[in-house]
């Protein structure tokens, strides 16, 4: 609930069309929102559903850099083509219909190859945004985010089946609940979870409930460690580990084995899958070759319930951090999309 | 590659030319209903129809990505419509009208569809469709956002639990002590100035509070006689608004914020444990009637109590101006300057009266306006979860087929709604029906075909009688118009019983529930009530009517079973008697979603061990009998 703190900053008007997120996160966040600016790596299906929900949120500004064309394709997963946009570049046929989503938005344009960028391109930004991105893309972005000590969002999809990594490096997160019978301790709460301060806050009308506002200090690992050595070690109880989604071991196989173009076959990502399972220590039972099949056939594939899935969440988490909301994702987030779970790990 | 290639990868060739020819239903064009329908065309279903009866509001735009400031007071489902055309490669029929009307959707029109998605903000609403859902057995994905928190619950009639298997939390009521005369939170003084005091002095017909058969919340004859007095007094002060007599204001001031408050101090009892109000400085009303300005004051900031006073003054003035002009009853609404005005600076006065923190007129709207908070990436997470598992409901996954109607799984936003620090989401199995459901379990259902000639000269009585041989009923039966919880017969109130089915307003779409009231005399089974819905034949029938197959039934008794049924965590059946007893903060256009049964899960428990809990709770409860089937003719 927001209190009598205002920023003036925020027009009548604003507040009017925000209404209802400003009731969710206050003046104070949406304000900050706008000052931030965001570079979104590829207009993939993913790349839209992010673009779609930070602009209608009010974010500062928004830089999408996109050199593919339009293949038919993409047709079937992104809603800012159209059949006649066939072989134009991405950004050119979705342009004018991302500016009319919300004019108070900043969003440019750069059809360019984000390889092609010089270091200090990305120096301009609060917060970079990668999807569908290949593993080697995904370990130079993210060492350059860490040389200029910028958030970054890493996300794709594999068919049913999508990822999200996130590389905060260091955050500071405030989080209001309501106290349970034991409070909470200040001290590590796991290996890159520490809580650093808890403060007690009584309800004004409600004298009987207390709540604690939690800060916490998340450390996150850059993309190429979480890939190269992930445990699950001491983090899954028995029956959990059984139960964890193959989606799992064979999102991070995918991965080791992202230089292997058609050649890539079942057995061979079973294998990798298998090796991976030893290494997070979880039984090598969860794979299944329906699963392992999947993975191979639905490779690198956009689908629009995932995108829109995995586009809600890194937006949402976007914009908790810049408004300094909630606490962040933990560093790895799998979706699997035929039960709909979506586990969080810090590997 | 063409368009459809990655889709075939997911659902294999044959599956997509089936959902080529699917038929979806998307209920609402809202928040999750903008999101359904863009991932509907392109997850490529043969026809997308989609049902709105709103029209857009600036307040929509942060979310309904669809919708534009040029498109402001246009209709949802048509614009929603228009904005996707250029990226569409579906048949799209958009509907603007209530989903609930049966004159324009009728069971017949829900019948064309082998999938319903639910993008709704409103339990009569939800309900309904889920009622229909039942009749055809047509799968539901039901669906709610409130801010960060989300869910969905796909509903497979017959196989899982339906809608209102769980009961689900309604509005919250407050006893009539505690507004009228003991207030202790700022939302009392809302309920107050919003239900109580605006109603009184701005609508001419004042039997919305009436004070007889109440929940007091007291026995204290002397507080119950003093609210009593009270609302007659202030007959007296509608009186001064009607003559618009500017003068006479002071007079509803000191009698609001004074008089009624110094009344209240001399019922001793009341005070013995509260902090005892204070009455409005007359110093203060004095002030402000004679500088009364129209200074401009920010709504997000908080007034001193002398702005609250003055804005309160200006909103009467203007209230009374429109009420002379209008000639008619001036209702509250949150987009009503006016009255939003009068609410919140009454409430707030009545809140610094008694001690409580004031609120901005921000907060206030959101309060009075029963306004849920809501985001883009909620809606779309949701929408995405729908859509995602309608492949499963439909079979359609050419990797993972699907075996059993539980093992299918709902879903919620676990981490957003800090109900897990180890899932973004949570993935309960499906439970099966809840066999004390009166919608998915206690019932059979069945659809009679009439013509009008019938309906004209079939009477009440010959119904009764036909039911009751056809379906083997004992003598005592009663018959329930469901639209409107009409009694219409049972065996002490047969005065309708002469009555043709016309007179009795049914028709097309009536909804009746035909229950035995006797039992086989052992007090322990009864037949299974059926609810029969009412179509018009297309062509003649003999003798006018043609009642369908149902199979028989029984149920035990229901008293023998009330206890269980609170254990089965069963809504309590609807007593609209009961409910106006008690003050509401009555349903605006956004009425939360009633996503708070997901919340069963105890904060502090992980997803797996959620999930084995409801695993466990369902071995517990019966599997549903044989007969649950739904009998159609
Ligand atoms: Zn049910």
């Amino acid at each position: 609930m927001i209190t009598g703190d205002v920023d003036s900053s925020l027009s009548a008007d604003e507040i009017a069309l925000y209404d209802r997120q400003i009731r969710l996160w206050g003046m104070a966040a949406q304000a900050r929102m706008r000052l931030a600016r965001v570079l979104l790596i590829n207009l993939s299906s993913i790349g839209t559903e992010i673009c779609k929900n930070i602009v209608l949120s009010g974010l500062g500004s928004l830089c999408i850099l996109d050199s593919h064309a339009v293949t038919e394709e993409d047709l079937g997963s992104q809603f800012y083509l159209s059949k006649q946009d066939v072989g134009l570049k991405r950004l050119d046929a979705a342009k004018n219909r991302i500016l009319d989503l919300n004019p108070r938005v900043n969003v440019t344009f750069d059809v360019q190859d984000f390889s092609s960028k010089p270091l200090a391109y990305f120096k301009d930004f609060d917060l970079v945004i990668g999807t569908q991105l290949t593993k080697n893309e995904m370990v130079r972005l993210n060492e350059i985010t860490r040389h200029f000590n910028l958030p970054i969002y890493l996300t794709g999809s594999n068919g049913l089946f999508g990822y999200i990594f996130v590389d905060l490096i260091e955050f500071h997160a405030e989080e209001q609940k309501i106290k349970s019978a034991k409070a909470t301790a200040v001290g590590r709460i796991s290996d890159s979870v520490e809580v650093t301060e808890v403060v007690e806050k009584k309800d004004e009308e409600k004298p009987n409930k207390v709540y604690e506002i939690v800060k916490t200090k998340h450390t996150y690992k850059p993309f190429v460690e979480v890939l190269s050595k992930p445990t699950l070690k001491n983090k899954l109880s028995r029956r959990q580990s059984k139960r964890l989604s193959p989606s799992v071991p064979l999102t991070l196989a995918l991965f080791s084995l992202d230089e292997m173009q058609d050649e890539l076959t079942p057995q061979i990502l079973k294998n990798k899958a298998l090796e991976i399972c030893e290494r997070l220590e979880v039984p090598t039972t969860i794979l299944s070759n329906e699963y392992v099949e999947q993975f191979v056939v639905q490779r690198n594939v956009e689908f629009t319930p995932i995108s829109a899935i995995l586009g809600g969440a890194v937006a949402q988490d976007v914009i908790n951090i810049l408004g300094k909301r909630q606490t962040p994702l933990k560093s790895t987030t799998i979706l699997d999309g035929i039960t709909l779970d979506m586990p969080m790990f810090e590997f | 590659m063409a368009r459809e290639s990655n889709l075939i990868k997911i659902v294999g060739k044959s599956n997509y030319e089936k959902l080529r020819s699917f038929k979806c239903l998307i209920v609402g064009a809202g928040g999750i209903g903008c999101e359904l329908l863009k991932d509907c065309i392109l997850m490529e279903f043969g026809e997308i129809h989609i049902v709105d009866l709103d029209t857009i509001d600036l307040s929509n735009l942060n979310r309904q990505f669809l919708f534009r400031q040029r498109d402001i007071k246009r209709p949802k489902s048509t614009v929603a419509v228009n904005a996707v055309q250029y990226f569409n490669n579906s048949k799209l029929v958009p509907y603007q009208g209530n989903v609930m009307d049966n004159a324009q959707f009728p069971l017949n029109w829900f019948k064309q569809f082998d999938i319903i998605f639910n993008g709704l903000d409103n339990l009569a609403a939800r309900r309904y469709v889920n009622k229909m859902s039942q009749f055809l057995s047509t799968p539901l994905i039901e669906s709610g956002t409130s801010g960060f928190d989300g869910y969905i619950q796909p509903i497979i009639p017959g196989k899982t639990e339906c809608f209102d298997c769980t009961k689900k939390e309604t509005q919250k009521t407050f006893p009539v002590c505690t507004i009228r005369s003991t207030p202790s939170q700022s939302i009392h003084c809302i309920a107050w100035a919003k239900n109580f005091l605006f109603g009184q002095l701005f609508t001419f017909d004042n039997d919305s509070e009436n004070d007889n058969g109440n929940d007091w919340g007291t026995d204290d004859q002397a507080e119950i006689e003093r609210i009593k007095q009270e609302t007659g007094e202030l007959s007296a002060l509608k009186n001064i608004i009607t003559a618009q007599d500017e003068s006479r204001i002071e007079q509803i001031l000191k009698k609001l914020f004074v008089d009624d408050i110094e009344k209240l101090l001399q019922i001793e009892n009341l005070w013995k444990t509260r902090t005892k109000p204070v009455p409005l400085s007359i110093l203060i009303i004095e002030k402000a009637l004679h500088n009364n300005s129209g200074a401009h004051l920010n709504e997000n900031s908080l007034w001193t109590i002398e702005e609250q006073v003055n804005k309160f003054i200006q909103s009467i003035k203007s209230l009374m101006l429109r009420l002379k002009k209008e000639k008619i009853d001036i209702e509250f609404h949150k987009d009503d300057k006016d009255t939003l005005e009068f609410v919140a600076t009454a409430a707030n006065i009545r809140s610094f009266i008694f001690n409580i923190p004031m609120k901005t007129l921000f907060d206030i709207k959101q309060i009075a306006g029963n306004i849920i908070p809501a985001i883009a990436t909620t809606n779309a997470i949701i929408a995405g979860l729908s859509t995602l598992t309608s492949l499963r409901v439909l079979n359609l996954l050419c990797y993972a087929a699907t075996k059993s109607a539980t093992d299918l799984n709902m879903a919620f936003t676990a981490k957003a709604s800090n109900l897990s620090q180890d899932r973004y989401i949570s993935n309960p199995k499906l439970a099966p029906s809840n066999p004390y459901c009166p919608v998915s379990s206690r019932v059979n259902r069945g659809i009679i075909q009439i013509t009008e000639m019938g309906l004209s000269t079939i009477s009440l009585y010959q119904l009764t009688n036909l039911l009751r041989e056809k379906y083997i009923f004992p003598e005592e039966v009663s018959i329930l118009d469901t639209s409107d919880n009409r009694l219409l017969y049972d065996f002490d109130f047969d005065d309708l019983e002469g009555k043709k089915l016309t007179d009795l307003s049914l028709g097309e779409g009536s909804v009746l529930l035909f229950s035995d009231e006797e039992g086989d005399g052992t007090d322990l089974k009864f037949k299974k009530p059926i609810e029969f819905y009412f179509e018009i034949a297309s062509g003649p029938l003999e003798n006018e009517i043609l009642l369908p197959q149902i199979e028989s039934s029984y149920i035990t008794a229901r008293r023998s079973l009330h206890d269980e049924t609170s254990e089965q965590d069963l809504r309590e059946p609807q007593d609209k008697s009961k409910e106006d007893q008690t003050i509401i903060l009555d349903e605006d256009e956004e009425t939360a979603p009633e996503n708070k049964r997901l919340k069963r899960p105890l904060p502090e428990e992980s997803a797996d061990e959620v999930t084995e809990e409801i695993r466990k709770k369902n071995k517990i409860s019966e599997p549903p009998a044989e007969d649950n089937v739904i009998e159609l003719d």
